[in-house]
């Protein structure tokens, strides 16, 4: 910017010629460049300032257009109605995999009152709180309808007598409105898996059912969905099989003096879960509530154990190890393992609950459960394998089922994944996981060697999911794993019939305080059947389980959860449509026919 | 210049001031403040209790503040700018440490006989410190970096902590509010394009990120903006706000369904009816006119308030009445624009008419401020 001089030569010259004092003439101008400037800063600000009230006045202007368009709208009464309608029905049933309802919606009614629509409020007021003397007071009652409010709630949810009964107190001010509620028809069968739900929104004519927890959580908004058009969530339970395993279980942690049990039963080829427990548990149509803070949740009936309920597991993880050394060439089932003791390993010790004397077959180190052995083998895999060998069963994440509570489940892993970790966690201690992810895994050792998912919702098919071991393998572990049954710590678990294989664990409960108690086992028994040819995984966990029918108590898994087990294969096989089959006897084809 | 402009007056004295006082601007403040109280006993069935009577109470207590705050010359107010500045921010970082956590977000603070929200006050401190550094700074520096980055951080600061609570409504207004102030100020308007373009670039991240481990926003907030986009998609569900008010606004069409006729707010269909979406009321009751009308006396508000600065020769005075106007004008354009599905709901609340204590109590010590810009304006030859 050019600036016109403050000191113009010519100007300064003219004026010392005539005498003036050429001081003035700068003053003058420095007057003049004041002015111009803050005439211009002056006009910028109220520049600014206009093109401000110009933007709001837009947006005064865009507010009042937009109140015209919608107050132009069809006054919209009927869909008012209309909205409260969509409410009761929205939301759809939940069956098992046969179509049998586990949750569905049963029309009661609400009761309010408009008070200034009432011809005798004091008389309303008497009559109804002797009708509910439990939860009316008669001078609140009348306070209300005598008061200035136009509308009061006065109860949810009615029984048909009791609306009859406010209905014969013959107050026009005493009003009904309908109330969709959620039933759970089986009680607690299978209360883990629905979940639970409430009310949210309420209004005269509906109110909205929200799932809280479970299924109900997770398919919240598929279940209100109109656009299924009510059509019901086919779950892939079978809850006559729930039923029957329910009451076994039931049995059998009475019986064994647990504190708790789980079982997972699964299709090892569709991972679809087809019974799944927890005890004790609860009823959804009244949820307890949770405990409250600082106790541990898990002694709560509303917690999970075969989702959320994550243990070390114990000898039930030994397959892991000799599947994957199978697969990998290491080991064939007859190779020698030294099973000399104890493994000292550092400052570590690892013992085996008999001597098996300095070598075992791999097949009798299943079959004879030794830690030993299966930390010789989990070293010879290492652990870098061994990690991603269970990660690929699904042992590193929490499972995928459709349970707002799966993520919960998250497996514990080793912070440091070191060798004494890698042969500790051969033998199931050092990684704890939950039942579910048991039985996934499981399902896939057993199913031919591909990878499962465990679902809740009913399937059309296999999964064939992604290879994890070879059918060889997998048929050579089965074998093993029916040797277990038939000769190895799980002998109470053979059913006549149904040719169970199966896998025991028991391991000790950690103390909070670090270390394991020496009296608290989880004893788990995971077990597939028919093991010609694999169709279903039950595992069946039991807490703090013991034997008391012996003179010293037993805890391990083959005198407790291996019995309930096998009770349960007894009565839930039959009705899994499983024809018990004779094994062929090789002592009969030996024996001439003695016609 | 006219003889009047040069007639020398001085400035008011005393109880005198009381003439001097923005007379329209009370008379527009009071009428708006009278609309929340009918509508307030609308929603309560016909009933002073629990809403109209309390807030009739802090209306009274609110007037007051404003009388006392406009009677105080503006100069005291430009002096402690800085001071109050920094107790809003160190009541934020104490909503932080001791706060209550109300509706899932903690945004109070209990200081005994009053809970404050000072989220709320730093609003009207920011605005005050930013008109005071303008006054401070010389005109010609405004635009440049370095003096430019200094009320930024000024507004960051806050904004960030509101943000922590979490309350987005409040952050959006803080940043805009500030922002028109330095507008006003003069800055250039380069910094204004570049602002809006990263907040566009900001807009796109936070799309961007949903659902990656990085999520910039709660699963509620994203939910919130889906509803915005398509609120019909989910009507019973996150849409139901919106869905709710409109058919709120519809049913009241041109002249409304009467005063305590409405229906769809008073049988609790709209949630949070005396607060947020207290406007539904007033459309289905009084309809497009009542609107209207209502819009028409916060039009007038803000255009007394920029008339006002506009007068006022006195630098500080004029920013800090501009700045005011703002935020009352922004609390109102965005409740407004979230009622009538034109924005995502971000919990604002219409200023002087949704119940609640803070907001009334702080907007109108801040007009007590714009009164006293406008009582103590500089007469006479500038």
């Amino acid at each position: 910017m050019i600036r016109t001089p403050l000191r113009p030569l010519a100007r300064i010259l003219k004026a010392r010629e005539d005498g003036e004092d050429p001081g003035l003439i700068e003053r003058e101008n420095r007057r003049k460049r004041r002015d111009a400037d803050r005439d211009r800063k002056r006009l910028r600000a109220q520049g600014r300032l206009l093109v401000l009230g110009l933007c709001f006045f837009a947006a005064y202007a865009t507010i009042g257009v937009r109140m015209g368009i919608l107050a132009n709208v069809e006054p919209a009464e009927p869909k008012v109605a209309s909205a409260g309608q969509q409410i009761v029905t929205q939301r759809a049933d939940i069956t098992d995999r046969n179509g049998r309802i586990l949750a569905t919606n049963l029309v009661t009614r609400s009761l309010y009152a408009q008070p200034h629509l009432m011809v005798e409020p004091e008389r309303a007021a008497r009559e109804l709180a002797a009708l509910f003397p439990d939860e009316m007071d008669e001078e609140r009652l009348r306070g209300w309808f005598t008061g200035e409010r136009k509308f009061i709630w006065l109860r949810r949810q009615m029984s048909p007598e009791q609306m009859q009964a406010v209905h014969d107190i013959g107050e026009p001010g005493l009003l009904f409105g309908p109330r969709e509620m959620r039933l759970y028809p089986n009680g607690p069968l299978a209360a883990h898996i629905l979940g639970g739900s409430r009310f949210e929104k309420e209004d005269v004519n509906a109110a909205e059912v929200i799932g809280t927890a479970g299924v109900e959580k997770a398919f919240d908004e598929y279940l209100r969905d109109p656009a299924q058009g009510g059509a019901p969530l086919a779950l892939s339970l079978d809850m006559t099989v729930q039923s029957a395993a329910r009451e076994v279980l039931g049995g059998g942690m009475r019986l064994m003096n647990a504190r708790g049990a789980a079982a997972v039963l699964m299709d090892v080829h569709t991972g679809e879960v087809i019974s799944m427990l927890s005890l004790p548990d609860f009823d959804p149509n009244d949820r307890p509530r949770p405990l409250a803070s600082g106790n541990d949740p898990s002694e709560s009936p509303l917690f999970n154990r075969a989702v959320q309920g994550v243990y070390e597991l114990g000898s039930v993880f030994k397959i892991f190890a000799v599947a994957q050394a199978m697969e990998l060439g290491l080991v064939n089932p007859d190779t020698m393992i030294d099973t000399k003791g104890p493994l000292v390993w550092g400052r570590y010790r690892i013992r085996d609950f008999h001597d098996y004397g300095p070598t075992l077959s791999v097949k009798n180190v299943i079959v004879e459960s030794s830690n030993i052995g299966t930390a010789h083998i989990a070293m010879d895999i290492g652990a870098e394998r061994q990690k991603d060998f269970l990660a690929s069963l699904g042992f590193t994440k929490p499972t995928e089922i459709e349970m707002v509570e799966a993520p919960t489940g998250k497996p514990l892993l080793p912070p440091k994944w070191s060798e004494i970790s890698t042969m500790t966690i051969s033998y199931g201690h050092g990684l704890s996981a939950s039942p579910l992810h048991l039985a996934a895994a499981y399902s896939t050792i057993v199913n031919g060697g591909t990878r499962v998912h465990p679902t809740l919702v009913k399937q059309a098919g296999p999964q064939n999911g992604e290879r994890i071991i070879s059918e060889r393998t997998s048929r050579a572990s089965v074998d093993m794993l029916r040797a277990v049954v038939t000769e190895g710590t799980a002998s109470f678990g053979d059913v006549v019939g149904y040719e169970v294989a199966g896998k025991t664990g028991s391991a000790d409960k950690p103390k909070p305080t670090g270390g394991y108690y020496k009296d608290r086992v989880i004893a788990t028994f995971a077990s597939t059947f028919p093991a010609s040819d694999p169709k279903y995984v039950l595992i069946v966990t039991l807490d703090e389980g013991e034997d008391t029918i012996g003179s010293m108590p037993r805890r391990t898994a083959g005198w407790t959860a291996v019995p309930v087990a096998a009770a349960m294969i007894e009565r839930i096989a039959p009705l899994l449509g499983l024809r018990p089959a004779v094994e062929p006897s090789q002592e009969a084809a030996l024996i001439p026919a003695n016609l | 210049m006219s003889y009047l402009e040069y007639r020398v007056q001085s400035v008011p004295k005393g109880l005198g001031k009381v003439l001097y006082l923005n007379w329209a601007l009370i008379v527009l403040l009071t009428a708006v403040a009278s609309t929340g109280f009918l509508m307030l006993y609308s929603v309560a069935g016909g009933s002073f209790r629990p809403w109209a009577e309390p807030q009739m109470e802090r209306f009274a207590m609110g007037m007051t503040a404003m009388f006392i705050v406009g009677m105080v010359p503006i100069f005291f107010w430009r002096n402690v700018a800085a001071l109050a500045y920094a107790i809003s921010i160190a009541l934020l970082v104490g909503v932080e440490l001791f706060g209550t956590t109300g509706m899932g977000a903690t945004r109070w603070i209990d200081l005994g006989f009053v809970r404050l929200q000072p989220s709320e006050l730093t609003k009207i401190t920011l605005v005050m410190l930013l008109a005071a550094y303008y006054d401070w700074l010389d005109i010609n520096k405004v635009s440049r970096p370095l003096w430019v980055l200094v009320p930024l951080v000024l507004v960051l600061i806050p904004t960030a902590l509101v943000l922590k609570q979490p309350d987005l409504g409040t952050a959006i207004l803080l940043v805009s509010g500030s922002g028109i102030v330095m507008f006003a100020a003069g800055v250039h308007w380069a910094y204004f394009a570049a602002v809006i373009a990263s907040g566009v670039g900001l807009v796109t991240a936070v799309l961007q990120s949903r659902g990656t481990p990085w999520q910039l926003l709660k699963d509620y907030q994203y939910r919130r903006i889906d509803t915005f986009l398509d609120p019909d998609k989910d009507p019973l569900g996150a849409g139901y706000h919106i869905t709710q008010s409109k058919i709120a606004l519809g049913s009241g069409g041109w002249t409304g369904r009467g005063f305590m006729q409405g229906t769809q707010s008073r049988l609790n269909f709209l949630p949070e009816k005396h607060t947020d979406f207290i406007f539904t009321t007033l459309a289905e009751e009084f309809g497009f006119v009542g609107g209207l009308s209502l819009l028409a006396l916060y039009a007038l508000i803000i255009v007394f308030c920029i008339s006002s600065a506009m007068q006022n020769k006195d630098r500080f005075s004029a920013l800090l009445t501009i700045g005011i106007a703002a935020t009352f004008f922004l609390y109102f354009a965005v409740n407004m624009s979230m009622v009538m599905g034109l924005a995502p709901v971000v919990g604002v609340p219409l200023p002087l008419v949704s119940y609640g204590g803070s907001a009334m109590l702080v907007l109108l010590a801040a007009f007590g401020l714009v009164q006293s810009a406008h009582v103590h304006r500089p007469r006479g030859r500038a």
